[in-house]
């Protein structure tokens, strides 16, 4: 017996910081989640620029995965960690500078995103300032949370805490990694990659965004907080190791499969198919250690809303994961790419998985942080089945827009034409379930601000001072000594499993991180080489030029207004796609787009050839009031693009930074300003000879309509007419 | 030569099948190791780290000293 025992306190200050910011976080975001739904159901809701679908559902996006998921790890990481560990975390300054730093980074991106400054990356929209100021808030974390490893009291490393290692070295991979831009100006930048490979690298980051932020983090706090709550251990300890493993092994294949049938060589598709196909057992074992971790406490999930939270949130992971890898299988792609499926399918994991075990993870530790009753069980159950009805909802509405809207877009007649010409015939299906998917939404929040109110009054009848309990734990022992196994067999194998290997990494955190990240990094580099280093992946077409500086500063507009949220520019080589958009998209067509617009979703129709299909003035006044040229068109109007000014001098900047990213511009690098007002007056005079509006040669909507009508024009021309920035 | 030159002439699109088949070796592994008979009572120990809260707290098997 060690006598000897070391006193000291948790930290449940920071905790209750990352709660709240949990709450009011999530409240926004699913706010803003209402607002983008309703707005597709009612476009008169798009106000001006900074309200507008595209600069808004970036917005939701990132507050709901990095503020309110973000928040939620923290609380329930900063929670776990220091009563794994058996000490407070290392130092609580880092704990302040890495809460306000990520609140900080919270309201930029709230600032930001509608302003229009992105960086047109799903879930890595925000610019280089912010991206920068991520990296810095995450090493202070790491800083903090290794800091609190090494001064442990427990030699042991819970399961729960290699979830939180390998979340938090991989995110900071993905993030570093799919981040590196060339700025060209104090909130805008240009991504280093281009094309195929920007499109392979945001998808590597992005589904593993969605595996090492909302997956792991989630898992490592299911393991600390069910079994806390059904107050019995998990089911299998051993079942909990397997899955950590094969998921660190498994889904850092898987990104590729966000990309099927685009212009991604076939083979890294395929890989990505067959690892995602594999995640299906780790995810299911780990769903299953879950719920049987309940076993013989069923009852307690009758009476107590925490349970029922942790039941469905890990029946939504096993849902989401069963359909995840379904979804990469490339014959269900195939139908369900671009469609409301994939909004289905992620809410799904975000509603029900990050949601309800956030839900049940504050409410179990409400009463202990505020060190009061919870007060109302009854609210908390009415949330719980608000929440539960909401999220029912919302998903059977949108796989069912989802369905119809990709069966529409195949479907041919009896003629063997499309049956279904018209884009806007599809939408419109889609609007008694877009109606039902903002009910269902309205619940889930409904119930969020119940949650919110329960909280608050739990709060208050928190005590005047908090008490903070001594806790008593023996330190290590400077040197350990392996205990004896006495029950295992003889033999080779034997031999393996008893070899102390993994036991070491268990007490040994470096060893530990660094097989975690070596794991991550070995999978990733067998995916990213090939991809950016065999010529023959990326076949050259000759006719394709870099674009003009005025398509470019047109295609930064594009961005800004957030236009591939809702318009892919990729047309995959199926027979309903080339007879809707054009020939289907090569991958030597991209090598100048940083970055890629490739899109992921359809609200409206494919642009990758668009160029040429309407004349100029059509593009002026479709962008004016779109439902007045389409009719029943969703598509929100951009008047301001005809009353705000090119800005021509920083054009040069812009086009100075894609040089140095190896754009070929050659006389644009000196005159790229003359140049874009020689093309817009151009473009103006021809917008004015059509009978269209007069003045527009130095109007944003000059560039943006240069840019529209070069999209996907390039393979029509011979090499030597083709045009381009610097020719 | 370039270095892509290089790239492209070493056929690299197959590694990732044997990368494939070393992460399935390295799974077979740790199951094995994972599942191999004789470790319940270090396996329960583990288990029941999130419920042992409750202080004062003594040094665990091998951290005695």
């Amino acid at each position: 017996m060690n006598p000897q025992l070391d006193t000291f306190s948790y930290d449940d200050d920071i905790v209750r910081q990352f709660t709240w910011a949990t709450i009011v976080w999530g409240l926004v975001g699913m706010l803003v989640g209402l607002l983008i739904a309703l707005q597709l159901a009612f476009p008169a809701l798009n106000y001006g620029p900074f309200l507008s679908f595209g600069r808004l559902r970036p917005l939701h996006t990132n507050a709901v995965i990095f503020a309110f998921a973000g928040n939620a790890f923290f609380a329930g990481a900063y929670y776990s960690s220091q009563r794994l560990l058996k000490t407070r975390m290392f130092s609580d300054a880092l704990s302040r500078v890495h809460f306000w730093g990520w609140q900080l980074i919270i309201v930029s991106a709230a600032l930001t995103l509608p302003a229009g400054f992105t960086q047109a990356k799903e879930y890595a929209e925000l610019e280089w300032p912010i991206d920068i100021a991520i990296a810095v808030v995450w090493v202070v974390f790491a800083i903090n949370f290794f800091g609190t490893i090494a001064r442990r009291r427990e030699r042991h490393l819970y399961v729960a805490i290699w979830f939180y290692i390998a979340s938090i070295v991989t995110v900071a991979i993905l993030h570093i990694f799919n981040n590196l831009s060339v700025p060209a100006g104090p909130l805008k930048s240009y991504s280093i990659y281009a094309g195929v490979q920007d499109a392979f690298m945001q998808w590597w980051y992005g589904h593993n965004a969605v595996a090492f932020f909302l997956t792991t983090p989630f898992l490592g706090l299911m393991y600390y907080f069910m079994p806390k709550a059904a107050d019995r251990p998990v089911f299998s300890y051993r079942l909990s190791i397997l899955h950590f493993w094969t998921l660190v092994f498994l889904y850092i294949w898987a990104g590729p499969h966000h990309l099927h049938y685009t212009a991604l060589p076939e083979w890294a598709s395929t890989l990505g198919m067959v690892f995602s196909v594999m995640l299906w057992a780790p995810s299911w074992g780990g769903m299953i250690n879950g719920l049987l971790t309940l076993r013989g406490a069923w009852r307690k999930v009758v009476e107590d809303p925490v349970l029922k939270f942790f039941v469905v949130a890990v029946t939504a992971y096993g849902m989401a994961t069963f359909e995840g890898p379904m979804l990469s299988v490339k014959s269900v792609n195939a139908l369900a790419h671009y469609t409301d499926w994939i909004i289905a399918h992620v809410h799904t994991g975000a509603l029900g998985w990050n949601g309800f075990l956030t839900f049940g993870m504050i409410y179990w530790m409400a009463p202990r942080l505020f060190q009061t009753r919870l007060h109302s069980q009854k609210l908390a159950e009415l949330h719980f089945w608000l929440a539960t009805f909401g999220m029912i909802l919302y998903a059977t509405a949108i796989y069912s827009a989802g369905l119809t809207q990709g069966l529409m877009w195949r479907a041919f007649d009896e003629t063997g034409r499309l049956q279904f010409p018209d884009f806007v015939e599809t939408t419109m299906r889609l609007m008694p379930m877009y109606y039902l998917r903002a009910v269902g939404g309205a619940l889930y929040i409904s119930g969020m601000v119940l949650f919110l109110y329960n909280i608050l009054r739990t709060w208050q009848a928190r005590p005047a001072a908090y008490e903070v309990p001594e806790i008593k734990a023996a330190p290590l022992a400077k040197v350990y000594v392996e205990p004896p196994h006495p029950a295992e067999p003889a033999g080779a194998l034997a031999r393996f499993a008893r070899a102390t290997w993994h036991r070491s990494w268990e007490r040994l955190p470096l060893t530990f991180t660094v097989m975690t990240a070596l794991a991550v990094i070995v999978a990733s580099l067998f995916e990213i080489i090939p991809t950016f280093l065999i010529k023959s992946n990326i076949p050259t077409i000759a006719s394709v030029t870099p674009y003009t500086p005025l398509e470019l500063a047109g295609r930064d507009i594009y961005i800004r207004e957030g236009c591939f949220n809702c318009h892919s520019q990729m047309i995959r080589p199926f027979r309903y796609e080339t007879e809707r958009y054009g020939e289907y998209s090569k991958p030597g067509e991209f090598v100048y787009d940083h970055p890629f617009l490739w899109g992921s979703r359809r609200i409206g129709p494919d642009l990758a050839r668009e160029g040429g299909k309407y004349p100029n003035l059509w593009h002026v006044r479709h962008m004016e009031a779109p439902a007045t040229i389409t009719q029943r068109s969703i598509m929100p109007p951009y008047p301001w693009l005809l009353r705000n000014a090119i800005d021509f001098p920083t054009i040069q900047k812009r086009v100075d930074a894609m040089a140095m990213l190896g754009v070929p511009y050659g006389d644009a690098v000196t005159r790229a300003p003359a140049m874009a007002q020689e093309q817009a007056g151009m473009i103006a005079a021809e917008i004015e000879a059509a009978g269209g509006p007069r003045g527009l040669a130095d109007k944003e909507i000059v560039a943006l309509v240069a840019y529209l009508q070069r999209l996907g024009t390039d393979i029509r021309k011979a090499p030597a007419a083709a045009g381009g920035g610097g020719h | 030569m370039r270095l892509s030159d290089i790239m492209a002439g070493a056929g690299l699109s197959g590694y990732a099948q044997i990368a494939l088949i070393l992460f399935f070796v390295a799974f077979i592994a740790i199951a094995i190791r994972i599942f191999w008979p004789g470790r319940d009572h270090e396996m329960d120990a583990a288990s029941r780290m999130p419920l042992d809260d409750e202080h004062p707290q003594t040094a665990r098997t091998g951290d005695r000293s």
